[in-house]
């Protein structure tokens, strides 16, 4: 099976910080990933790297076997990889409608006509269960429903691939659960492969078919959650070593 | 009574005129972030095309007017592309380009067009008898409609297109908006060359009113700055109501107090709101 999203080697530094050194990952259709670290680990920084903001200075990414680390940000978007931030990020200024409209007319500049665009940006706000929020202005909703209607915004660029910077931050159990179930749909009834930074260790573990753990910018594991869990070198890049 | 409404309608007319060169810097400003130092050549190039169209070339009034506006909107694209964009990422260089700009282009047209204030042939003649006040001059009365159309226009733009969607996505957070693929080079472009436009068109419409001169490209650029500190930054309101504010009180202050000083009523104004609401009158307190 080939793998939809793919990296190799990819490096990347700022000044004399080595921020990734010669990451490698391979994302298969359907499958939901997490990807782990301590802090300064370099899990943001491969997401910059996937999405061209910070394109990487070694190595390639491959979107369905295609190069893709020498394309702009808004043209690896319309290529199909979607991102939400950690800290929301929807724009306040707009109303929800307008902010889910602004992804699917990135997407696709010409085409469709408003009607459709209109429609289908309110069932994008459907999906997430923001169905009756559509005229409300984005900046007056709730962290949840912001987070939501980043997703919303992200799925309304049809994207392949959508990467989840710690989307359960600042939420309290009961709004973790929701969130979870989102993902899980977007996974299953979108079928878009998830790739997922999350600090909330049991979510992610549950969640998670597979793990990639980042320590220093290198890969230091990658398995099934149990195996990486009981991993001795991912203890230790969290707890510290013995002579530490 | 019926002369105060004179100078009242004066003021409107300059005060739209202001509202659509500060638009053209406000639009520039808020989704680039590139402050145009050459803004106000543009505003004169708008005004001496028309004139070297209409009067050199032969060229319709009408027609010439519409064809300097373009000309410097594909200038403002070429600007873009060539000068502007390789700066991205460090403002400081764009200002400096934009500084060194505007000193080449001021030369350029006191070389091309020379010295002398030049004042395009008017599109309409006459006067009208405004409710039974005043007279007031058609060309005039015409100004002020195509500024408000223009300002109409724009507002369409911004608040109801696809394109202004964009807009909007980009001025409010750039790189989110690129993550949702939107061609920010594209739409930076596009509205580089409509900041450029939106100057010549003040350029174009007000020169057969008040002649334009290369020399007067600098107080052009001050006053649409002015306008958008003093409407507040990144607010399309407030530059109409900053440019009309500003255009009333410097007619009524030069036709009561001193014409000489005109120019300082819109100071004074200014730095009464910065000391009292430095984040201008629309504008959002930081």
């Amino acid at each position: 099976m080939k793998p939809v999203l793919e990296g190799r080697d990819v490096s990347r530094s700022f000044g004399g910080l080595m921020a990734l050194h010669r990451v490698s990952f391979q994302l298969f259709e359907g499958e939901i990933v997490g990807l782990i670290g301590p802090n300064g680990s370099g899990k943001t920084t491969l997401f910059n790297a996937i999405t061209g903001v910070f394109p990487p200075q070694e190595g390639e990414i491959l979107l369905d076997g295609k190069p893709i680390s020498r394309l702009k940000p808004f043209q690896i978007c319309r290529m199909g990889i979607g991102r939400t931030f950690q800290i929301v990020r929807p724009f306040l200024k707009m109303t929800c409608l307008e902010n889910v409209l602004v992804g699917i007319v990135g997407k696709d500049e010409k085409g469709t006509s408003r009607e459709e665009r209109v429609e289908q940006a309110l069932l994008e706000l459907e999906f997430v269960g923001l169905g009756g929020q559509s005229h409300r202005l984005a900046g007056s909703l709730t962290l949840l429903q912001k987070k939501m209607l980043e997703l919303a915004r992200a799925l309304a660029t049809r994207p392949r691939v959508l990467l989840l910077d710690e989307v359960l931050a600042g939420l309290n159990p009961s709004e973790i659960l929701q969130a979870l179930h989102m993902i899980e749909a977007i996974r299953v009834k979108r079928k878009v492969t998830i790739f997922w930074v999350e600090h909330v260790m049991g979510a992610i573990m549950t969640a998670c078919q597979r793990i990639i753990v980042l320590d220093q910018g290198r890969k230091i594991a990658e398995g099934p959650p149990d195996e990486v869990r009981s991993n001795p070198r991912v203890i230790e890049a969290y707890l510290g070593g013995a002579d530490a | 009574m019926s002369e105060f409404l004179m100078f009242l309608t004066n003021g409107l007319v300059m005060g739209g005129i202001n509202a659509i060169s500060a638009l053209g810097v406000s639009l520039v400003v808020g989704i680039m972030r590139v402050i145009n130092f050459a803004h106000g050549e543009m505003y004169i190039f708008g005004g001496y095309l028309s004139y070297q169209l209409a009067v050199g070339a032969g060229i319709p009034p009408v027609l010439s007017m519409l064809c300097s506006v373009a000309a410097v909107f594909l200038g403002g694209l070429a600007i873009e592309k060539w000068l502007i964009r390789p700066t991205y990422g460090d403002e400081m260089y764009s200002l400096i380009i934009t500084f060194i700009l505007s000193i080449i282009l001021q030369n350029a047209a006191l070389l091309i067009f020379g010295p002398y204030p030049v004042k395009p042939p008017s599109l309409v003649f006459g006067a009208t008898n405004i409710f039974g006040l005043f007279h007031y001059g058609n060309q005039r009365l015409l100004s002020l409609a195509l500024a408000a159309g223009i300002i109409g226009a724009i507002m369409y733009l911004v608040r109801r297109t696809w394109f202004g969607k964009s807009v909007r996505a980009i001025s409010q957070d750039r790189e989110m908006a690129a993550m949702l693929g939107v061609d920010h080079l594209k739409v930076n472009m596009i509205s580089f060359g409509l900041g450029c436009a939106l100057a010549a068109s003040a350029g174009a419409i007000i020169a057969p009113i008040f002649p334009v001169t290369p020399s007067g490209s600098g107080a052009v650029s001050l006053t649409a700055f002015v306008v958008v500190v003093l409407g507040g930054m990144g607010s399309l309101k407030g530059c109409i109501a900053g440019g009309v504010i500003l255009g009333v009180l410097e007619n009524l202050g030069a036709a009561y107090i001193s014409t000489d000083y005109r120019h300082i009523f819109g100071f004074i104004i200014l730095i009464g709101v910065l000391v009292l609401r430095p984040w201008g009158l629309f504008g959002k307190r930081i």
